[in-house]
């Protein structure tokens, strides 16, 4: 069920108990998290914290701390399926959800008892309605033994005389149901075909805040962290984004508007943070702006870097900003102050003259003390990047606390780590996909567009981890659609398959829907990667919260392709 | 050669009544389904659990007609004693269409209102039959409920009067009559041999004649199917033999609901024992119960499956007039049959008979179902494996010279690796059933001990042997390390007797602590 009162029947409810935190791998997540880490630290709440990467370990966990925990808080995963069936729960265990996966599972909607979720009712979740689905099964018995008649079980022992009316009626109820039966699968298959994203879980953390008065200057940037993670990843429509920067602006004003006129509002130890109109230009505060124009998505595609042509083009595009080479391509911090005065202005400017209309983004910055001054986006890269870190064989939980940790303000050391890597991140994407185009190896099959990362192309390893597959797979999709000619293909979904684990002769593959104006950003490739799983009983593994990534063994791939192919035409 | 005979017979008994009696096997049969159902039912109440429940009751209420009539029980109870027939028939019939109704019928309430003596009192109204009906009724479907439903009905002294209906002149009458009895002795033995005292079968049987209709027949069928019910204790031996000659009419029906109801009677009748088995025998139904086992329809077959299969749990004699009817050539289907069920009934009527003389034995093989067994033992469900189990191990079991070349033949047929796989089961029933047999395997091939030996290390089993020395199961322990001493370990004898663990007085087992130790710090 819904929770509609969250201090009341959420946080009153925890506050006297002892709490396992189960948290997703992702940036948002971690937000959430923090925040809620901050209210548990106020009111010295007891709570273990444990990351989980997916079903599976989410189960695992579960068995190993069912009995020791009453109440678990699960966030960016659980709502997306059935947690009881999955789980088998204790009848005293309690779960708090708070996940942007949608749709929620219908049976985690209407359990009153242990199923409490921290999602906002008013997302369009398009819930069905209680009587479509559920259904006294009183029923469902008579037709069981009618079954099992007929498969030639003994005769009963005693038998009542129905009136003539109650044979038909029971006639009439039996095809009434199965009718309802009928209807139920079509609503359920309506509702469970797409999959989405709701209201960021940071957001809702914050709101948690918020409305008991506890929020912070640092809970808000969670919040802003949580929607940017959404942004970043394109798993929220342009509209519901603008509409949750509004809102968190309202809150960025509201804790930022002391000293706003004096000229020393900055100290040592101060936190400001500021709603602002920058460009979609990634880490290029932290890089040189040549770097960044080369390694942001936006730019890339647009200008199609990975022909001589756009390079040509850039070289022009610079020159139309009156910005000289040697001063690009030093460091952003270096770069002449003059220049830097006016400089997102020249940017706008000579972008819409190539083009690039959209290379200005609302977004917000922050600045810690003096020097460090972040934009949303930088961290998000940045916490991303030390989540799915594959320099060297650590495991996920080492991961984890890094990229937790670097969300505090004290540890800026952490998020410069991190920001270096999220730069080289962008870098092995920009390469990969300018690869994969010049190379021809994104191949149209009919109803989607198909491209595989064979084992030995460079990076590829990095690109065995979800978000980082899912980045390439969005930009790679975005290069695509701008460097085809083909109408047809412009219009098409994108499925990217990389090497997991070659000695398990394993791939993840990842599905995004396709790259189209106002699209409602929601993705059938989970359905569908189960019903073509199933068909041809591939050897699948759909591990991931996001049920639109899939990981299944190497030989098996030609055929779950074929079935994809046959399902979508 | 009677001695000898009987000497075979005593070696059959005791050896189905040493925990290979087909009872216990059955018994066991009917708790996997029972387990299996109320699986499912705890799965759905899983998925219903704390899900709001409002809406779902006003759902089932709604039902019936009664509602619509708002009648109450004070009104009905008080009518129905009215002295206007026709205020007393509406009052019934208003009761009676309370219980007939197809939802949650309101027996209990009824009940506890103080109507049953008011029902039974209207049986006797022989001047008005309509009444009398519909008294009946109510009274069938109050019976139709729990036991103490049941009980309650009889309480209320219906069983002469309805014994007495039998006799009416109106038909639906009569037919009421009998389904209310049939509720009656369906409840259990005791029911059941009450109703039988006061003397039903006669009047019962006199119905079955060529003019009765035939959903009447079909009644009178289903009351005969719960004469036969029920083996604690078993119904009266002159009611079997009263019964029989009318099944033996029966049988020969073509409305499938009554051939199926014959069956099943018989089924229940060849489940009693030995001597009724022999009744049933004697009947001469044999003959024409074998061929229903290929009836088209599957319900027919499961039941004449399970009559036949309880036919053969029998002496070596009776089993053998059922092989007469060339039963055998049934089997091929029923092995290949679509219906997993039908596929362990049908392995489980063939481990009695591989359970019987060599003769008997030979009719499998010849019949060619020993590669079909096997395959239900590597591939079928598993209680078709268990039943596959103990076919082969019965087999292999009696130990008679002449039976050598039977289980060579069954070697051959590579029976060694799908029985040795289920020495990995946790069911130690099986364990127990496979070790045995692989043991005699290796008892009766003698100088060829060594090659089947091979065979089992090479597919694993040898493995799971060792493995099951630590089971907990005492006779499991004792086979496993048998088999290991005696055909696994003949080159370091000397060193395997000190790990022997010595016997003490109670029978268990001693282990000396370092012996475990020195398997669970294996690993370094």
């Amino acid at each position: 069920m819904f929770v509609s009162d969250l201090r009341k029947e959420f946080y009153d409810v925890i506050v006297t108990q002892r709490v396992l935190l189960l948290v997703s791998p992702d940036v948002d997540a971690l937000c959430a998290c923090k925040i809620l880490q901050a209210l548990f630290q106020c009111d010295h709440v007891q709570y273990t914290l444990i990351p989980v990467s997916g079903w599976q370990e989410l189960e695992s966990i579960f068995l190993e701390h069912q009995e020791q925990f009453r109440y678990f808080v699960l966030i960016n995963c659980g709502a997306n399926i059935d947690l009881l069936e999955t789980l088998q729960p204790p009848e005293e265990t309690v779960f708090f959800i708070c996940d942007t996966h949608r749709p929620i599972d219908v049976v985690n909607v209407y359990n009153d008892t242990q199923i409490k979720l921290l999602i906002k009712q008013d997302d369009d979740l398009e819930i069905p309605a209680y009587d479509d689905i559920f259904r006294d099964d009183e029923d469902e018995d008579e037709d069981d033994d009618s079954g099992n008649e007929s498969e030639g079980s003994e005769p009963s022992g005693k038998r009542r005389r129905f009136d003539e009316g109650a044979v038909e009626r029971r006639i009439e109820r039996r095809r009434q149901r199965r009718e309802w039966e009928a209807r139920r699968r079509e609503i359920l298959f309506d509702y469970e075909q797409y999959e989405y994203h709701g209201t960021s879980s940071a957001m809702m953390m914050f709101e948690l805040a918020w409305i008991m008065s506890k929020d912070s200057n640092d809970m808000l940037w969670w919040a802003i962290l949580g929607l940017t993670d959404q942004w970043v990843q394109d798993r929220v429509t342009q509209m519901k984004y603008v509409t949750d920067v509004g809102t968190l602006q309202r809150h960025v004003s509201r804790h930022n508007h002391r000293n706003e006129d004096e000229e020393n509002s900055l100290s040592i130890d101060c936190m400001r943070i500021a709603f602002e109109y920058d460009v979609r230009l990634s880490l290029y505060q932290h890089w040189s702006l040549y770097e960044s124009i080369c390694n942001s998505c936006y730019t890339s595609s647009s200008l199609k870097l990975w022909s001589v042509q756009g390079q040509k083009k850039l070289q022009e595009f610079l020159a139309d900003m009156g910005l000289p080479l040697k001063q690009v391509k030093q460091k952003f911090n270096s770069m002449d102050i003059s220049l830097k005065e006016n400089l997102r202005e020249m940017i706008e400017e000579s972008a819409n003259k190539f083009g690039m209309k959209d290379i200005r983004v609302q977004t917000f910055s922050v600045q810690f003390g003096f020097k460090n001054k972040f934009l949303a986006s930088d961290i998000v890269f940045a916490v991303i990047a030390l989540l799915e870190n594959a320099e060297r064989d650590e495991n996920g939980t080492d991961n984890f606390i890094k990229a937790l940790d670097s969300l505090s303000r004290s540890n800026l050391d952490k998020l410069h780590h991190g920001l270096e890597l999220s730069k080289m991140l962008l870098r092995a994407i920009q390469q990969t996909v300018a690869s994969c185009i010049c190379t021809n190896l994104i191949l149209s099959q009919g109803p989607f567009l198909y491209c595989y990362l064979m084992e030995g192309t460079p990076d590829v390893k990095m690109f065995s981890k979800p978000v980082s597959l899912s980045l390439l797979c969005k930009y790679l999709l975005k290069s695509f659609v701008s460097s085809t000619k083909n109408k047809r293909c412009k219009l098409l979904p994108l499925i990217l398959a990389a090497p997991l684990d070659v000695e398990k002769g394993t791939v993840i593959m990842v599905g995004i829907p396709p790259e189209v104006e106002g699209s409602d950003k929601k993705n059938f490739f989970g359905r569908a990667f189960e019903k073509a799983a199933e068909s041809t009983s591939s050897r699948t593994l759909h591990n991931q919260f996001d049920m639109s990534i899939v990981n299944l063994k190497t030989e098996d791939r030609s055929k779950f392709l074929d079935a994809l192919i046959s399902l979508l035409s | 050669m009677a001695e000898s005979a009987g000497l075979e017979n005593h070696r059959i008994k005791s050896f189905k009544n040493k925990g290979r009696d087909v009872e216990t096997m059955r018994r066991h049969r009917n708790e996997v389904t029972i387990e299996l159902r109320k699986n499912k039912r705890d799965e759905h109440l899983l998925k219903k659990r704390n899900v709001p429940q409002e809406e779902s009751l006003e759902d089932s209420d709604v039902d019936g007609d009664f509602k619509s009539q708002n009648v109450t029980l004070e009104a009905i109870l008080q009518n129905a004693t009215s002295d206007n027939p026709t205020t007393q028939l509406s009052a019934v019939q208003a009761a009676r269409k309370l219980l007939s109704s197809d939802r949650n019928p309101p027996i209990d309430d009824l009940i506890k209102s103080g109507i049953l003596p008011i029902l039974v009192k209207c049986l006797e109204a022989d001047d008005n039959p309509s009444l009398q009906f519909e008294a009946a009724w109510a009274l069938t479907n109050i019976a139709s409920g729990t036991s103490a439903q049941t009980q309650a009905v009889v309480q209320s002294n219906a069983v002469p009067l309805f014994l007495r209906l039998l006799q009416s002149v109106h038909q639906n009458v009569c037919e009421q009559a009998v389904w209310a009895l049939g509720n009656i002795i369906g409840d259990g033995p005791q029911c059941r041999d009450y109703v039988i005292s006061l003397g039903v079968v006669k009047p019962l049987l006199s119905f079955i004649n060529p003019s009765i209709p035939i959903t009447f027949l079909r009644n009178v069928t289903w009351v005969i199917v719960n004469l036969c019910r029920n083996k604690d204790p078993p119904p009266p031996m002159e009611t079997v033999q009263e019964i029989l000659p009318a099944l033996c009419v029966l049988i020969y029906h073509t409305d499938i609901n009554i051939l199926v109801d014959t069956v099943w009677a018989l089924s229940y009748l060849t489940d009693g024992g030995n001597e009724q088995i022999q009744m049933v025998i004697d009947s001469g139904v044999v003959p024409y119960l074998v061929p229903l086992l290929s009836h088209q329809e599957v319900k027919v077959q499961t039941a004449a499956l399970r009559a036949v299969g309880n036919i053969v749990t029998g002496t070596d004699e009776q089993t053998q007039v059922v092989l007469n009817c060339d039963v055998l050539s049934h089997f091929q289907n029923l092995l290949s049959h679509p219906k997993e069920k039908i596929n362990k009934e049908a392995v489980w009527f063939l481990s009695n008979i591989t359970a019987g003389n060599q003769q008997q034995v030979q009719a499998v093989i010849d019949a060619g179902l020993i590669p079909m067994i096997i395959h239900q033992l590597a591939k079928g469900d598993f209680g078709t494996q268990k039943e596959a189990a103990w076919a082969i191990s019965n087999l292999t079991i009696s130990g008679r010279k002449d039976q050598v070349s039977q289980v060579e033949y069954l070697v051959q047929q590579n029976v060694i690796q799908p029985f040795c796989n289920l020495l990995a089961v946790k069911d130690s029933q099986v364990v127990q059933v496979v070790l045995d047999g692989l043991k005699n395997i290796l008892i009766m091939a003698g100088e060829e001990a060594s090659t089947i030996a091979e065979i089992i290390e090479e597919c694993g089993g040898l493995e799971k042997i060792e493995a099951l020395q630590q089971h907990e199961n005492e006779e499991i322990y004792k086979l496993a390390f048998e088999i290991i001493d005696q055909y696994f370990s003949a080159d370091d004898i000397d060193e395997d007797q000190s790990l022997i663990p010595e016997a003490t007085q109670g029978g268990t087992y001693n282990f000396e602590p370092s012996s475990n130790i020195q398997t669970k710090e294996f690993n370094f």
